[in-house]
């Protein structure tokens, strides 16, 4: 009688279970997985940069001879870099965390590239101007007159470096320095006498103001001594979040935006008042702009507008096989919020890093071109 | 040719943490002719089910072999020259009759005929019922609907376990009808069924399985012959004492005897005595036995 | 290749008359209506601008569609995974042992096909069944949110058939576990724990750092390396719902994988049911 025969089916399930197992087992890969990216957006100040605000308020103002009962009670210290901003409406000011920038891995980044002749450069500006750019240098200010630094300019050479300079004092601690004729290095390496076209102060060692001119610059060290205008900074206290931040005008904005999308660019002039930003570094780069304007249904309408080009653009980024910039463009976001909306853009720092690589190869020319926005 | 050959065949059920297995079948040898209607009677838990389920390849025989239409009941292409109805055939309620039998003939490789299973449903008393759905059907229904599969595809051998279980007296008459066209038409019929007076009427050989052997297997009328003894009935007012010296013996009832004659010469010499003595014959047949009767005689006398 | 799919009919035409499927399909086919009909988004130049479930506004970002539906894709691929299985272990459960009630069994064994062929046919109809529900219920998702974003992507089916595959390892282990035991009960437990295993090899790498050098990490080494990576595969339908790079090394070789443990699964059910009396 034809017996049932089993045993080669056991003998089947037992070299499928094998085969299965070494499937897996290579196809899963014992490796862990990469961490997904995760970018930390500036939204609100941190607990750190608060402490980092209170330690700034240095600057303790005298009572004007003038001042009534009501100013008896003694001013707060104040930071005098948020003091020496400009103030009122459509006034730009982006600050430049640059010492905090310089220890986060995208300043790291950046402080190899400058060091790529091995810090020549950087040693023959820190003998001659007695300025170490990378520990003196604590913040950078750019407005629409001029940059203000703030940092430890005690070892600074001013006289030296600004002696062709007209230079008078303005109050106390504070210095101006007027243009006048300076020697200027030529290409053919001899010297020749030129006429400067800045103004440059400094306040206390701490400050220096360079400036279209010296009233621009006077009107700095005013806001800082307390004799300028009543009106608040253009940032505020609570808005020194990030390690770059600031109030960007909306015409410098709709201007950038101005040759590749000239409808959302005329958008923003109609519909924003002001544009505030901020810029965290400290491991991916993230920006956060918030896009203010008095009119609810036209700033959703712009957010709306912003959103759906970011789309488009990685959209396209996907189609045209742009993985760096679809990746990018993955973490834009508009994030509507009554009269205001916030856009979100990130840059993963391994993308950065991959594009600074040269850098730390000096011998090796860059790989591509610079990295798209 | 045989339909049905059984050699040896032993059946031990084990069970996992036993030592001893449980004997269904202790060695049965058995042999259906082709064309014959076979019947297998025994008591309850004589290895009946067992034996069948052999025949039919569902279970393994621990020993001994088993032929069927002379080969493996393994063997599908045997398989399907065979008509099944187990004992308690379970039907998919939400079905038809007809979609059940579509699916059956699918499986056993035939060609779906509507028209055909139409008839073969008219044929077991189901035409009105066709198009309803299994789960409303009473059990003789459900019991016709599984003789309907059995039958599917003209089968060689059918093998029918209580194929009459929860029919009404009236269906069974056209169930065994139903089986005597078939055995008519040449298949072989193995029947199990514990009404006795069924597989009497219906089968010609008959096997008795007890305690998992084979006691007794033969023609129907061998098995309920009675051997040399008759029954004979006299008029009232017979004189006992002149029957009794004529060899005859007397029975239960009334006017009731019995007589030892070994031929027809035999017989007649006791009558005539009894008739000498003034005796009247009014009835005389062969002193057997009935189905029921063999079984018990057959399984007492083993016991 | 006619019996097995006679009797893969067979569970079908069995399954179409179980009213639990029946709600099943209807509870899907409800679902897809209640979110074609509640769901409302404003696309603007693949853009999502607003969402709105029951008229609430749920999402008020503005950001690429398809972003912004990652995590919904993500979440419908787990729960189209998990929930699937699960699903599937419950309603399938009962259709082995159902088809080796005393009384069917004889009478299929008795027909003329092969022993594997019922088996095998089993699988095959509730796989059938299994992959319909999968297409039915995540094409049915594709449609609605293709035709409401205009963002068409397969991600969602394919997490579906990845799902499949899944339950194929699974029932493979419940229909041999229903050769050893005719519980509907047991059957289901079998496909739980399988699960539940399944979730813990595609973790093997790092749970068995938990593990003590020596004899217990290498036994469930061991235990794991034999069973199939279900998590690894809910990750990556996940990943592949959201057009997100997978974290698998090669999901073609770990698909292959787990669907060949299936088949030794059903091949050890096979020998088991081969050797079988009922």
């Amino acid at each position: 009688m034809k017996r049932r025969r089993g045993g080669i089916w056991l003998a089947l399930a037992v070299v499928l279970l094998a085969v299965g197992a070494w499937l897996m087992f290579t196809g899963q890969g014992d490796e862990p997985p990469p961490q997904a990216p995760k970018v930390d957006f500036p939204r609100r100040m941190r607990q750190e940069e608060w402490k980092r605000a209170e330690r700034r308020r240095t600057q303790v103002l005298a009572l004007a001879p003038d001042a009534g009962p009501t100013e008896a009670t003694p001013r707060r210290p104040r930071d005098p870099v948020l003091a020496a901003l400009p103030r009122g409406k459509g006034k730009s000011a982006v600050v430049i965390e640059a010492n905090a920038l310089r220890h986060s891995p995208i300043g790291e980044l950046l402080v190899d590239c400058l060091m790529r002749d091995g810090g020549k450069r950087m040693d023959a500006f820190r003998q001659f101007s007695g300025v170490d750019p990378l520990q003196d240098l604590d913040r950078l200010v750019i407005t629409d007159d001029g940059l203000i630094l703030s940092g430890n300019f005690g070892n600074a050479r001013f006289k030296e470096l600004f002696k062709e300079r007209v230079s008078s004092d303005y109050g106390p601690g504070a210095r101006v320095y007027e243009p006048g004729s300076i020697v200027v290095t030529l290409p053919d390496g001899g010297t020749g006498r030129g006429q400067g076209d800045e103004t440059v102060a400094t306040w206390n060692d701490q400050l220096l103001v360079v400036g279209d001119t010296p009233g621009a610059v006077k009107d700095v060290l005013d806001r800082v001594e307390g004799r300028g205008s009543d009106e608040p900074p253009v940032i505020s206290e609570g808005s020194t979040y990030g390690e770059m931040y600031g109030v960007v005008s909306v015409e410098q904005l709709a201007r950038m935006l101005g040759r590749d999308q000239p409808e959302l660019a005329d958008q923003l002039r109609e519909v924003a008042d002001s544009v505030e930003l901020h810029l965290d570094a400290r491991s991916d780069v993230a920006m956060v702009a918030e896009i203010r304007g008095s009119d609810e249904a036209k700033v959703t309408d712009l957010g709306k507008s912003l959103g759906a080009a970011l789309s488009v653009a990685r959209l396209k980024a996907q189609a045209d096989g742009n993985k760096d910039l679809a990746q990018l463009l993955d973490f834009a976001q508009v994030q509507p919020d009554g009269s205001e909306f916030k856009l979100e853009l990130a840059v993963p720092i391994d993308a950065i890093r991959e594009r600074l690589a040269f850098c730390r190869d000096a011998g090796q020319p860059p790989r591509e071109a610079g990295m798209q926005p | 040719m045989s339909a049905i050959e059984v050699i040896g065949l032993q059946k031990t059920y084990r069970r996992a943490f036993r030592r001893a297995g449980n004997e269904a079948l202790r060695g049965v040898d058995l042999t259906v002719p082709e064309g014959s209607a076979f019947g297998l009677i025994g008591p309850n838990g004589a290895g009946k089910t067992t034996f069948i389920k052999a025949i039919l390849g569902i279970v393994q025989p621990t020993a001994g072999t088993v032929k069927v239409l002379g080969g493996s009941p393994e063997d599908p292409r045997i398989r399907a020259r065979i008509g099944y109805l187990p004992e308690r055939l379970h039907l998919p309620g939400a079905w038809t009759a007809t979609a059940f039998l579509h699916t059956v003939a699918k499986l056993k490789g035939l060609r779906p005929d509507g028209a055909a299973h139409l008839r073969l449903l008219e044929r077991v008393g189901l035409a009105e019922a066709a198009l309803r759905k299994i789960g409303g059907y009473s059990k003789g229904m459900r019991q016709r609907l599984g003789l309907a599969t059995a039958l599917l595809g003209a089968p060689s051998l059918l093998v029918l376990d209580e194929p009459t279980d929860g029919i009404d007296p009236m269906g069974r008459v056209e169930v065994r009808g139903i089986l005597q066209e078939e055995i008519r038409r040449g298949t072989t019929l193995f029947l199990n069924s514990h009404l006795l007076a069924e597989t009497e009427r219906v089968c010609d050989r008959v096997a008795i399985l007890a305690n998992g052997r084979v006691l007794r297997e033969g023609r129907l009328e061998e098995l309920s012959r009675g051997g040399a003894r008759w029954a004979v009935r006299f008029a009232p007012g017979v004189d006992s004492g002149a029957l009794a010296a004529a060899g005859f013996q007397a029975g239960g009832a009334d006017g009731l005897y019995h007589v030892e004659a070994a031929d027809a010469a035999a017989l007649n010499l006791a009558l005539d005595k009894a008739r000498a003595a003034g005796a009247l014959l009014v009835e005389l047949r062969r002193d057997g036995q009935d189905l029921e009767a063999v079984l018990t005689s057959t399984v007492g006398a083993a016991a | 290749m006619r019996p097995l799919f006679g009797i893969a009919g067979y569970v079908l035409r069995e399954a179409a008359s179980r009213k639990f499927i029946l709600a099943f399909m209807v509870g899907i086919t409800l679902l897809l209506l209640v979110l074609s009909l509640s769901l409302k988004l404003e696309v603007l130049d693949g853009a999502l601008a607003a969402t709105r479930l029951f008229g609430n506004a749920l999402n008020h970002r503005i950001v690429a569609v398809d972003v912004a539906l990652r995590p919904l894709y993500m979440a419908c691929a787990y729960v189209v995974f998990y929930g699937g299985i699960l699903f599937g272990i419950v309603a399938c459960s009962d259709f082995a042992p159902s088809l080796m009630s005393p009384g069917r069994i004889e009478h299929l064994l008795a027909l003329p096909l092969q022993r594997w062929h019922i088996l095998g046919g089993t699988f095959l109809g509730v796989m059938t069944l299994a992959l319909c529900g999968a297409i039915y219920g995540s094409g049915g998702l594709l449609l609605i949110f293709g035709v409401k974003t205009g963002y068409w992507t397969l991600g969602p089916l394919i997490a579906a058939l990845l799902a499949c595959a899944s339950f194929a390892a699974v029932y493979a282990v419940m229909l041999t576990t229903a050769t050893l035991v005719r519980s509907a009960a047991l059957c289901a437990a079998s496909g739980f724990l399988l699960l539940v295993g399944g979730i813990i090899a595609g973790y093997r790498t790092p749970i068995s750092r938990v593990f003590e050098e020596g004899l217990g990490r290498r036994l469930f080494e061991g235990v794991t390396l034999l069973l199939p990576r279900l998590s690894s595969l809910a990750n990556a339908s996940a990943e592949l719902a959201a057009s997100q790079p997978l974290e698998v090394k090669s999901l073609e070789m770990l698909l292959a994988g787990v669907l060949v443990f299936g088949l030794g699964a059903l091949a050890v059910g096979f020998w088991r049911f081969e050797g079988k009396d009922y």
